[in-house]
């Protein structure tokens, strides 16, 4: 007899970038042990070195550099760094990975990243993380904010790796002994139930397009260069010049689609981020130059196609003044002037062939697939499609050709940051599902001694001033400073330490707590964004509260930044001391709070996204109660007939809610609505119009979206005229309408992109080519014309895009401010519109028009979720996220998640990742035995309140109401997020924060 | 007074004071009267600490967010 | 003006005959003319000493916070402001709540009076309309009424109440926008000047809280200046640093709240020109945000509130 082998609750995340990063948190939160492996010293992928991300502006460090902490400290995501998946044996649910570990060189526990050793080093590097632009050391850290927080050593350019007796100045700065240059390379074994491979992209090769002149022209640069030099941690710290000469650019250029829609060279892909990511770099430079400064964007089809994107487009054009050519570039020169500056030649729209001369040319470089992933891709047997990246199946959003593994991100196709994380969580659902009843026997917690009761007690208070190596100790005068804090009042312990952080100072730490009854810590040392968590763990361990500890930052903001003053860094050092001892004797101990919950998910809204996210929380192990307005399941689906790979969605459908139907585990209600929601997260009470009250944990909407009802181009006159939608049945049904019509015309952004709805749909284009080849397969002798704004087929599609030239269906391209116009005509429809080449009016006796309708969200069932769930809608009725980038299915509002087409129009195998990507989200809530939080939450003194709703207005988590009858407010531990607005919103002073009370924060000023 | 002003900031813990972090980690030199108040976020700030700071000998209050 | 007194009596005592209410607030004619003071009436009898004259100038707004039971109110533009910033902050049940509203053109400043008789003690008035004959001993002098009004009168643009359960009187055409040319005036000055003359104003001040007290908005439970953990700022008059700050984060406080209603300065014994800095916050309160306190039901509370249309010109973009 063969046993299978045991399920084990291990996930294996290959690449840590930010989709490996979401991945494993989602994870390890959802009660899987993880094991995240990176090719490179750190994690953080390729988000760190942007400087930007589009739509929001963000810097794209400030909002990944949270996770990186979470992700780096999570006690369930193991991190292994410099290493590569050499092997992955066995089948879903138990799989063995072999992991191969180059040797760091540095032990990366003993690190402290103070970065003594790169100082020393005499080898310079050139920076790939700066793009070559500049130099690192032989031992480096990959990037300021990296993860672990510690070098390495580049053993190919390592002096003392090449001959072991040469240099070693490294060792000898080295006060923690992190440095070995004898260490090995590893292999490590481990098994997980299931794998995610999330590798990312490479950037396109320019070098095989000689004729746009990079490496020859010093002023050609990519557009990851130009990320480096916007950046304010990049080469320049943000100076916008060009690197070759330190010339401030007055012209630049973007030149789109490089090593993109190129068929000469492979690469007829789309890689659908590059028109987005050169309008930010455009706008973005023109925010850093003081003077007037000249970008133009060179493009073939502005692919402004994500939520809000559109938007951004438009401004971009009309406040920040980019100028946009559409156009095809043929080469860039020399301008041979001695300016360095570069000619453009290109041609127009019209076949004319304009010059322009700019002083810097960037090249938006397209997205590879990751090299290194081809061969374990074959080991494996993942199918991987003509370019490299994987295949997914139809409609699985993030599944390969072989169970157990999963894929996210740019390794299954080019995709933007927000997709990326959505698939991430995707997958960290798809690869918990089957995993569900080995849940939570890998993971770990850990146990702490019983606290001990420090009220009442006089305070004591004990500081610890470190010197990191000599990165605080030879600038700022420890003794003096150890010496000062004795003197401050509650003060009954003071040491020095070269190390605060080491593992010996942990235990000293403890002991003293003991020793001296020491009830209050006071650490002085560097930033408590990276350390405070591990000395309130010696805390803890010492049976202390966690949030009787203080810390104040003298090294990255005192010694490293007063290098030249030391006296008056150590006064600084002495002052910030102070500070945090008179804040530490008002500190109180902060106890969590845990509350009940309810782990059953409601989905409201029962299309393929609330079909998908219904299912795949059930196989998770949770009970779903599935709400659906109309009378039947499916949603919009029902009136579609094949998918974009011409999948047979009717089949589809129907079996996905048959298996629904019959899940024992999802109880589906059709025919009702939301008349009333009670509650939040863990707590939730619905009311649906039937009367009766679902107690629920999460919430999840997938409500969907409508086909616009288009009032132009005779919709609803002329029986010829037709959406999409209609025109697919007619397709599907091989109706005598289509294999007769001589003529048959695509209309594209019919209701889209235009001042009412300023967004682009984003499926039209391609369902339009799609149907356009469907006519030409049925009745190869009609002519197909498509007039569109901009042809949008991103990614893969656009190979549909090309075959439908090949096929002959004519494209004409119209604008905004001249569109076509439909008049009945004897036979059928006569439509007119200016063809752009040859600027001269075209009729055609259309017997089908297909009109292109938006996408359009359901404004009132939308706006009535919104604020029953306390979550925002955008302008056009979309529910707007908690993050664009990187909490893309999220809101503020906890326990509540989105899915689908109430997001954002998408096609719907990117709306059943998203309904995946929502339930892992859900998840990480359902996953816990009850709601605790850290219990650094607003706390109101009844008293003073006047109820005046303040509070409420202001808090973004809506954790803050007032009650109806006490008349005060009322904060809701398990949502408040603890920002303190209320507090300062406050006129009465009636609430404030735990951990930061308005008396803590003025003990600390007048300290001064 | 003027020649050496003392400057209280206020920092958000997610933003401006991890900013304060990567000046040091770049070594970006800057002069050493500045006392910083690390907060929870920029909400935090109560117009009466910025009052309070001034009345209490603060020559400047920075407010970053 | 007799006519509406009639009409207020008329409408207040069928409120309570008819058990509609419990409790009218309104006026009744003071000691002496021009003088209007609050009057609880709690049955019909009670509700026939109520008036209505140029002398009706208090906030009412300030006797209507976390009350018991059905209360009628007398009020006028600036009254109904407060009541609906009031509501806003769950202060007034607008629900229990009947506004008798009454279109104003202004308050008499007896200040004003004063000034014109060179302190001639006034016994009688006779309103005539858009004149006043002011009576006393041997004496009897018309003036007109324009030239007597409270400054925050002449500058108020809500003499109409922009919410009312019952009307009476007739609405008035609607007035210019406001100009603040004062306060632009105080703009124009420098630094130094200003804190000059704010040093000035405020070394008058003595901490009698009868600003705080008068102001409809100030209902803080304890006010921030009496809070002692943490203590602000100081508590005593001496010093003017700590009044100015005083008054500058009472005023700060009233932003978007503060209807203008001038109930401050006319509490205050010291005669501080309170309303240039109320009235500063109330013109940036609408350049800055767009908005004016009290005059919707729908408006969300302007600091509290982010909106994408903001005007917000402090954003400055480099």
């Amino acid at each position: 007899m063969i046993t299978k082998p045991d399920k084990v609750g291990a996930v294996l995340v290959v690449g840590a970038g930010i989709a490996g990063i979401q991945a494993s948190l989602d994870l390890a939160e959802s009660g899987y042990y993880v094991y995240l492996v990176e090719k490179s010293p750190a994690i953080g992928g390729t988000m760190p070195m942007l400087d930007k991300t589009f739509p929001t502006n963000d810097c794209s460090m400030c909002i990944l550099s949270p996770k990186l902490v979470e992700c780096g400290r999570h006690l369930n995501v193991e991190t292994i760094t410099n290493s590569e998946v050499a092997d992955i044996q066995g089948e879903p649910g138990n799989f063995k990975v072999t992991i191969n570990t180059k040797a760091r060189l540095v032990d990366p526990d003993k690190c402290t990243g103070c970065g003594s050793c790169a100082e020393e080093c005499p080898v310079k590097v050139d920076d790939d993380f700066n793009q070559g632009l500049d130099k690192r050391k032989a031992i480096y850290k990959q990037y300021a904010q990296a993860y672990p927080n510690a070098y390495a050593i580049d053993a190919t350019r390592c002096l003392k790796v090449k001959k072991p007796k040469a240099c070693g100045k490294c060792l000898e700065v080295c006060q923690a002994n992190a440095i070995d240059h004898q260490m090995q390379d590893t292999t490590l074994e481990v098994q997980v139930g299931s794998v995610i491979l999330c590798p990312g992209f490479e950037k396109y090769d320019v070098s095989q397009l000689w004729y746009y002149g990079y490496g020859k022209l010093p002023n050609v640069l990519t557009s990851l260069e130009f990320e480096r030099i916007l950046s304010a941690s990049g080469p320049f710290g943000g100076h916008l010049q060009r690197p070759s000469d330190g010339k401030e650019p007055k012209k630049i250029a973007w030149l789109q689609c490089v090593g993109s829609r190129n068929c000469r060279n492979e690469h007829g892909y789309c890689s659908s981020v590059c028109c987005m990511y050169a309008i930010k770099e455009a706008v973005i430079a023109k925010e850093h130059t003081k003077y007037p400064l000249d970008t133009a964007i060179f493009f073939m089809d502005m692919r402004t196609y994500g939520k809000d994107f559109e938007k951004y487009y438009d401004r971009a054009r009309e406040e920040s003044g980019v100028r946009f050519i559409r156009s095809r570039v043929f080469e860039v020169t020399d301008t041979f002037d001695g300016t360095g500056n570069c000619q453009i030649r290109y041609s127009n729209e019209d076949g004319t062939i304009t010059t322009e001369d700019f002083d810097m040319v960037v090249l938006s470089l397209g997205l590879e697939p990751a090299s290194g992933m081809v061969e374990l891709a074959g080991k494996l047997g993942l199918e991987l499609n003509k370019f490299n990246f994987c295949e997914s199946p139809s409609l699985t959003g993030v599944g390969t050709s072989k169970p157990g593994i999963f894929v996210a991100g740019a390794f299954s196709g080019p995709r933007d940051i927000p997709e990326t994380v959505m698939q991430a969580s995707a997958a960290a659902s798809d690869s918990a599902a089957d995993l569900a009843d080995v849940r939570g026997t890998l993971t770990k917690a850990k146990e702490y001694p019983a606290e001990k009761d420090v009220s009442g007690e006089i305070i004591r208070t004990g500081v610890v001033v470190c010197h990191c190596g000599i990165n605080i100790g030879s600038v700022v005068n420890v003794p003096e400073v150890v010496a000062y804090a004795k003197t401050l009042p509650g003060v009954v312990f003071a040491d020095e330490k070269l190390y605060a952080c080491s593992q010996d100072t942990s235990a000293q730490i403890k002991d003293a707590i003991q020793e001296h009854g020491l009830n209050r810590v006071v650490v002085a040392s560097c930033s408590p964004r990276t350390h405070e968590p591990m000395f309130q763990e010696t805390l803890k361990e010492a049976g202390l509260n966690a949030n009787l500890f203080e810390m104040t930052n003298i090294r990255d903001q005192c010694s490293w930044v007063h290098m030249k003053e030391p006296e008056k860094a150590t006064a600084k050092a002495k002052d910030l001391v102070k500070m945090a001892v008179y804040k530490s004797a008002l500190l109180e101990p902060i106890d969590g709070v845990t509350l009940d919950m309810n782990h059953d998910a409601l989905v409201i809204g029962g299309g393929v996204s609330g079909l998908t996210a219904a299912d795949n929380l059930s196989k998770q192990g949770y009970q779903v109660y599935l709400v659906e307005k109309s009378a039947e399941l499916g949603g919009i689906a029902n009136r579609l007939r094949f998918g974009m790979k011409g999948e047979d969605l009717p089949v589809y459908i129907s079996e996905l809610v048959a298996k629904v139907n019959a899940d024992p585990n999802i109880k589906v209600y059709t025919g009702v609505e939301i008349t009333d929601v009670q509650g939040f997260v863990g707590n939730f009470e619905t009311t649906l119009s039937s009367g009766e009250v679902i107690p629920h944990g999460v919430t999840m909407i997938a409500t969907g979206a409508q086909e616009y009802k288009p009032t132009e181009y005779l919709y609803g006159q002329n029986e010829n005229v037709m959406t999409l939608l209609e025109l697919e049945s007619l397709l599907a049904d091989k109706d005598s309408k289509v294999t007769g019509a001589k003529n048959v015309v695509f209309v594209q952004c019919v209701g889209s992109r235009d001042a009412e709805r300023p967004y682009c749909s984003r499926i039209c284009c391609t369902k339009s080519v799609k149907q356009a080849l469907k006519v030409k397969e049925l009745n190869p002798n009609a002519n197909v014309f498509v007039l569109y704004r901009d042809i949008r087929t991103y990614g893969f599609f656009e190979e549909m895009y090309r075959e439908a030239r090949n096929k002959g269906v004519i494209f004409i391209r119209y604008t905004a401010d001249n569109k076509p116009v439909v008049k009945a005509g004897a036979d059928g429809v006569q439509v007119t519109v200016t063809d752009h080449v040859l600027g001269i009016p075209v009729e055609i006796n259309a017997d089908i028009v297909g009109l292109a309708a938006a996408i359009v969200a359901d404004k009132d069932t939308n706006g009535k979720l919104s604020q029953f769930y306390k979550v925002p809608l955008n302008q056009e009725g979309f529910f707007l996220e908690a993050h664009m980038k990187l909490r893309p299915v999220d809101f503020g509002t906890d326990g509540v998640f989105m899915c689908g087409l109430a997001h954002g129009p998408k096609n719907l195998e990117e709306n059943i990742s998203q309904a995946k990507a929502a339930v892992g989200r859900a998840c990480t809530v359902l996953a816990k035995e009850s709601i605790s939080v850290e219990g650094k939450s607003a706390f109101v003194n009844e008293r003073k309140c006047a109820g005046c709703g303040d509070c409420e207005a202001v808090c973004p988590a809506k954790a803050v109401q007032v009650d109806a009858t006490k008349k005060v407010a009322v904060v809701n531990e398990a949502l408040c997020k603890g920002c303190g607005a209320c507090a300062s919103t406050c006129r009465c002073g009636a609430i404030n924060v735990k951990g930061c009370t308005n008396q803590q924060l003025i003990a600390m000023i007048k300290a001064l | 007074m003027e020649r050496d002003p003392k400057i209280v900031a206020f920092l958000c813990n997610w933003c401006s004071y991890a900013g304060a972090d990567l000046a040091g980690i770049g070594r970006i030199q800057y002069p050493p009267n500045i006392r910083v108040v690390r907060i929870p976020c920029t909400g935090r700030i109560n117009p009466l600490f910025i009052i309070s700071a001034l009345r209490h000998g603060a020559d400047g209050v920075l407010t970053s967010g | 003006m007799q006519a509406i007194a009639a009409q207020v009596k008329e409408a207040a005592k069928k409120l309570l005959e008819d058990k509609k209410v419990d409790l009218v607030v309104g006026f009744a004619e003071g000691s002496l003319p021009l003088r209007g003071t609050p009057l609880f009436a709690r049955t019909p009898e009670e509700a026939d000493q109520l008036t209505w004259n140029r002398g009706c100038e208090n906030n009412l707004a300030n006797f209507l916070r976390k009350r018991e039971g059905k209360v009628a109110v007398v009020a006028k533009g600036c009254d109904v402001r407060s009541i609906v910033a009031l509501t806003k902050e769950n202060q007034i049940d607008r629900d229990n709540l009947y506004i008798i509203g009454v279109p104003c053109d202004g308050m008499i400043d007896r200040k004003k009076i004063g000034k014109l008789l060179g302190g001639k003690e006034v016994l009688a008035v006779e309103d005539q309309g858009d004149t006043i004959v002011l009576k006393g001993n041997g004496f009897s002098e018309t003036a007109k009424v324009a030239d007597l009004l409270h400054n925050s009168c002449i500058d108020c643009r809500y003499g109409n109440p922009v919410v009312y359960d019952a009307l009476i009187g007739e609405l008035m055409p609607e007035k210019a926008e406001e100009d603040f040319a004062e306060i632009k005036e105080f703009e124009a000055k420098t630094t130094a000047e200003r804190r000059a003359f704010l040093a000035e104003e405020f070394s008058k001040c003595i901490r009698c809280y009868a600003c705080r007290n008068a102001c409809p908005m100030c209902y803080c439970t304890e006010c921030f200046v009496d809070c002692s953990q943490p203590e602000w700022i100081g508590k005593s008059a001496a010093d003017v640093q700590d009044n100015i700050l005083f008054q500058a984060v009472r005023v700060f406080h009233g932003a978007g709240r503060c209807a203008d209603c001038g109930a401050c300065e006319r509490a205050c014994p010291m005669g501080i020109n309170l309303r240039l800095l109320t009235r500063k916050l109330v013109k940036d309160v609408k350049v800055l945000f767009n908005a004016e306190a009290g005059v919707s039901m729908d408006d969300k509370a302007a600091l509290a509130t982010f909106t994408a249309d903001d005007p917000e010109p402090f954003l400055v973009k480099e």
